[in-house]
């Protein structure tokens, strides 16, 4: 028996799944990429170094903050750049704001449906129409970090190597850091929605992989982590190993010969001691233990997170908002070296490896979270006969229960295809 | 129109910003949606399609043969057919390619094994089927979108006024980004941002495409003499988002 999915919906871009079902065991289970190739490495070789973070947002509208960054962020380790403390403040609070509204997006109005058996997330607004406006409302204060900070919340503009072109409003600021405070106990009763959900039981065991920082809850910077392992980002770049067949517009990644899981259930897993109290109180209610190698629950991660990343910035906000925000924007001297930096984006660890030469850009390679998930989704794809319940669902219902788990990895196929 | 039209939100190759720009409108969004049918919004629902649009909006390019064939299938769906974004009304930074001399050595770079992955020239969505409107930016300016959809809701044709994206600066004069010596392309730019970006300290870079009527060599020479910019320079910048086919036609028709 054959499985096929066309056009996965509610997923950032365009793919379809495919599968053999040979005496009830799953062989060949593949997400198939129906974005069309950009070409976002090839396009900006001999380019100048300024145009690369710009460009680059270019690669995905749902997550424009994180390739912007770690661009710059790459960059600035080729040149020998230091940032000084409040551009690193900045750049935090704009990586909370951009995981606030994509989780936001991607659990309300995504994945929730799954759990309720709704078609159309209008089904879902009309059922549930005070935690829609709740999810719109928490969406919204991530999109105005972002916009505070980075001038514009879908492609951000002030950024630049070594800092920012503008300082942000300070009233702004200010408000950001009242609404903030005034739309937590919405955040709270979202995360405990979340919680209560039934996940269906899975298990296949993987590697997870994410940065790891010794201060913090890592997410603008730290090394890699993965399993118990700890690397350099270059290191670990150089033992992951990238491979494209025929017909395949998106490239898949394996790690040491495996695959990998990154994205919110693997920072969790590897960061949760970092937690701020109230996400980290959400993870005890919540009965999660770790390894918990059952991807459904990368959804409650993410809640977990959402509630992390809103006491996170309003610690940071609180700092930016004591005095006057003053910016710089350093005078660079080398533009030729070779960069290699990652960022955590909302959906895992991104990766920017570019050789610069006087300024322009020689070699790029983009290592995306996507990239990085596909072959691991596959391979629990591969095992979907053994979701919880599975055996006795009629065959749409099958299918439902494939689309949540493709859902639940919250796959970028925009990103994926650069 | 009468009864509740019949609304379309679809995608073809991009990034799929000007959609989340879209719901970016938060609350106004949730209000729009109930004053309207959805035909297909993928990003919200897997419900059935349904035979026809009222309005197909309509981001990114197509680059696949099947999102060709798509797009055909909407026209032919729809009454009216919006492009949606840079990618759409221009072609978007994917068109870079096109301008770089051999594409197909540019796929190679990228992809090992290129068998199978489409790489055609990029077409905006109006040089493959008839196009009722243009919303350009990249991403789009949700103020502006939100003030077209409704007005043509509403049965009214809306008017993007052509004007230089200088007009809505508030740099121009003294604080010029062109007279400062910064590559700044907002004199033949069609407004309607607000002047983002150089009210962010960037200058325009020409994402909503050129207003009608421009003096290219004009600004070629402006880009030459006070921003210091070589010719080749100078084309770069002018085919970030796919728009440098468009100068050319908008300095012809004055």
């Amino acid at each position: 028996m054959k499985i096929r999915i066309d056009h996965i919906a509610k997923i950032e871009g365009h793919a379809s799944f495919t599968a053999d079902i040979i005496r009830g065991d799953v062989k060949g289970a593949r997400i198939k990429i129906e974005d069309g190739a950009r070409l976002f490495e090839g396009i900006l070789r001999g380019r100048k170094d300024e145009e690369l973070p710009e460009i680059v947002s270019r690669i995905c509208g749902v997550c424009p903050v994180v390739h912007n960054l770690t661009a710059h962020k790459a960059l600035e380790k080729a040149y020998g750049i230091q940032l000084d403390e409040t551009s690193i403040i900045l750049r935090k609070l704009m990586m909370l704001g951009q995981l606030i509204n994509s989780h936001a997006l991607h659990l309300f109005f995504f994945s929730l449906a799954d759990f309720f058996g709704y078609k159309s997330d209008l089904q879902l607004i009309n059922a549930y129409p005070e935690k829609t406006h709740d999810a719109v409302k928490i969406r919204d204060i991530g999109n105005r970090i972002v916009e505070a900070i980075g001038g514009r919340s879908v492609h951000p503009v002030t950024p630049v190597l070594g800092g920012f072109r503008k300082a942000p409003d300070s009233a702004k600021l200010k408000e950001l850091l009242t609404d903030c405070k005034k739309i937590m106990p919405l955040v709270l009763r979202l995360g405990d929605l979340f919680n209560q959900l039934k996940y269906p039981a899975f298990h296949r065991e993987t590697t997870f992989v994410s940065l790891t920082n010794s201060e913090e809850y890592a997410v603008y910077g730290g090394k890699v982590k993965a399993g118990k392992l700890i690397f350099g980002p270059k290191e670990f770049l150089s033992l992951v190993k990238e491979f494209q067949g025929p017909d395949m517009v998106a490239k898949r990644t394996k790690f040491a010969g495996n695959t990998y899981m990154v994205g919110a259930l693997a920072r969790l897993h590897n960061n949760f001691e970092k937690l701020n109290p109230e996400a980290k109180k959400l993870l005890v209610k919540s009965g999660l233990e770790f390894p918990c190698y059952n991807p459904f629950y990368n959804i409650l991660a993410q809640a977990i997170e959402l509630l992390h990343c809103f006491e996170e910035s309003i610690t940071l906000l609180e700092l930016l908002t004591i005095g006057e925000v003053k910016i710089s924007e350093p005078k660079i001297e080398n533009r030729t070296g070779e960069g290699i930096d990652a960022i955590e984006a909302p959906r895992g660890t991104l990766f920017y490896d570019v050789k610069v030469k006087d300024g322009i850009i020689r070699d790029l390679n983009i290592v995306t979270p996507t990239v990085q998930n596909i072959a691991n989704l596959e391979a629990d794809l591969e095992e979907f006969e053994h979701i919880e319940g599975f055996k006795g669902l009629k065959k749409e219902e099958r299918i439902d229960r494939i689309k949540m788990l493709i859902r639940a990895y919250d796959p970028c196929v925009t990103c994926s295809v650069h | 129109m009468d009864k509740k039209p019949t609304v379309a939100i679809l995608s073809l190759t991009c990034c799929e910003g000007c959609q989340v720009a879209i719901f970016d409108l938060g609350e106004r969004f949730l209000e729009f949606l109930t004053k309207v049918n959805i035909g297909d919004f993928r990003l919200a629902e897997e419900l059935p399609d349904v035979k026809k649009y009222d309005i197909a909006i309509v981001e990114g390019t197509a680059i696949t043969k099947e999102q060709l064939r798509r797009l055909k299938i909407v026209r032919k769906k729809s009454k009216i057919l919006i492009a949606l974004g840079a990618c759409a009304c221009v072609g978007g930074p994917q068109e870079i390619k096109d301008y770089r001399g051999n594409k197909n050595q540019l796929i190679r770079i990228v992809y090992p094994n290129v068998r199978g992955i489409d790489n055609p020239n990029i077409k905006s969505v109006k040089e493959l089927v008839k196009v009722d409107f243009e919303i350009p930016g990249c991403p789009i300016n949700k103020e502006e979108f939100f003030r077209i959809i409704n007005e043509l809701i509403a049965g009214k044709k809306p008017i993007i006024e052509q004007k230089p994206v200088c007009e809505e600066c508030i740099r121009k004069n003294k604080m010029c980004f062109l007279l400062l010596g910064k590559p700044c392309l907002g004199a033949i730019t069609l407004a309607g941002c607000g002047a983002i970006c150089p009210a962010n300290n960037f200058p325009c870079d020409g994402c909503r495409g050129p207003r009608k009527g421009i003096k290219l060599e004009a600004m070629k020479r402006a880009l030459k003499f006070k921003a210091h910019m070589r010719d080749d320079e100078i084309e770069m910048v002018m085919e970030r988002f796919g728009e440098k086919n468009e100068y050319i036609k908008a300095s012809k028709k004055i």
